[in-house]
């Protein structure tokens, strides 16, 4: 092999380590010289961790085992990871959180220029449908604001009917509700067919409105 | 220990949140700033009294959207301050050793409209909850309201908690009791008919809504609707 030959069979066999060989006395010199070559090379080769191989395998395992991509990262997502965490980050983040409650609805808003709000109660199971009325002829606008509109003014605006007959028709929750009706955006009226008349706290009359869960209720 | 550290971490951004919303809500609505923390103040002072610090910012924004003066404002939440701790003393003292906010507020508004404490007292021993407490206490307060005595309202009310009666049937009372004065009835005479010997049909009262379905829109009905 050395001189461009191939070795015959009996010196492959004696390479392959079979005892009962013969070779040709040429073919086994260059055969141990063959040997003693690769002895040495491997002899140069720096040794490898005895762990590598379990590492390979552990990683072969984990690859095979989760799926890549967007599945991947739900896997990830999912899976139970052990994270050390300092408890002062803990506080940290909360008063962060905090922060943010108190930052975000800082935007002031003008008195008389309150945000428009749509949401009027939104119906369920615990609401019942009220109708307010308000006879107010000589009224441009009236609305209906309460305890139920935060107080909002234009969150529930009554519709214009037949005589002068304001209406609107509301869910409310089951419970007490106070209110009051707003003339022309700017005029206070306590509803005179509500179930009570209370005291505001600042001088002015609050109405009443106890809505029962079966009882229909009209203003 | 480690979990009381870690909770009393939590808690005290807790209270600083709760603290910021109320004052996010008052600037949200366009309170002025002095005006703002004259509420904080107070609200914070209330809350060591264990009173409920939302009520008073509801009451704040109430006043300051009817176009009410700042300092009448103050004065305003201050007062109601000062009766939801009353309040929040007499529904303890009825048995409610940690009250949710409604109760006292509920509970405050019936002192507002004319309750003693001790009747407030009552009507939270009667309900035994702070569910029926609440509604209890508002139902009372509207009789009160309607011209009945206090005395005669809070007999009324607890009788139909003792009673066991449906929460639906106390809280129609004051439409009841409304729908008798449109027939002409006295509050002595509203009175009387609710009245516990009067029995199921004091209680039930009079009005013909009885088997509309809920949330059902009033329309053109005068016959069966109740008014407030």
């Amino acid at each position: 092999m050395t001189d461009g030959r191939a070795f015959g069979p009996e010196t492959q066999r004696y390479l392959d380590g079979e005892p009962s060989t013969a070779p040709a006395a040429g073919d086994r010199a260059s055969a141990d010289r063959l040997v003693g070559l690769v002895r040495s090379y491997a002899e140069s080769l720096t040794p490898v961790d005895p762990a590598l191989d379990e590492a390979v395998m552990a990683a072969v395992r984990r690859r095979g085992a989760v799926p890549q991509g967007r599945a991947g990262a739900w896997h990830w997502l999912v899976t139970s990871h052990r994270v050390a965490v300092r408890p002062v980050w803990v506080a940290a983040l909360a008063a962060a959180a905090a922060l943010v409650v108190w930052l975000v609805p800082r935007a002031p808003v003008g008195r008389g220029g309150e945000r428009p709000l749509a949401l009027a109660p939104a119906a369920g199971p615990d609401t019942v449908f009220v109708r307010f009325e308000l006879v107010a002829p000589e009224a441009r606008t009236v609305a209906v604001a309460g305890s139920f509109t935060g107080w909002r003014t234009d969150a529930l605006p009554m519709v214009r009917g037949a005589n002068g007959l304001w209406s609107v028709t509301v869910p409310l929750p089951i419970g007490e509700h106070r209110y009051e009706f707003v003339v022309d955006q700017t005029r206070w009226v306590p509803d005179p067919t509500a179930h009570a008349q209370v005291d505001d706290g600042f001088g002015g009359r609050n109405s009443v409105i106890v809505v029962g869960p079966k009882g229909l209720v009209r203003s | 220990m480690r979990r009381l550290v870690v909770a009393a971490l939590l808690a005290a951004p807790a209270a600083l949140a709760a603290q910021a919303s109320i004052e996010g809500r008052l600037i949200a609505r366009g309170l002025p700033a002095d005006l703002v923390q004259q509420v904080q103040r107070i609200a914070t002072e209330a809350a060591a009294r264990g009173v409920p610090s939302a009520p008073l910012a509801d009451k704040a924004i109430e006043g300051w959207a009817k176009h009410v003066p700042p300092a009448r404002i103050v004065s305003g939440v201050q007062l109601f301050a000062g009766r939801m701790a009353d309040a929040g003393a007499a529904v303890r003292s009825g048995g409610l050793s940690n009250p949710p906010g409604n109760v006292i507020v509920a509970a405050a508004e019936a002192m507002g409209g004319g309750l003693a404490a001790d009747e407030v007292r009552s009507v939270v021993r009667a309900a035994g909850s702070a569910e029926e407490a609440a509604p209890g206490l508002s139902v009372a307060a509207s009789l009160t309201a309607q011209g009945l005595a206090s005395k005669q309202a809070v007999s009324i009310v607890v009788d139909a908690m003792q009673r066991r009666r449906p929460m639906s049937q106390l809280l129609d009372l004051p439409s009841v009791a409304r729908s008798m004065h449109d027939q002409g009835m006295s509050a002595g005479e509203i009175g009387s008919q609710l009245l516990p010997h009067h029995g199921d049909e004091g209680a039930t009262g009079r009005h013909g809504d009885r088997d509309r379905p809920n949330n059902v829109p009033p329309g053109p009905d005068p016959a069966g609707a109740v008014r407030p």
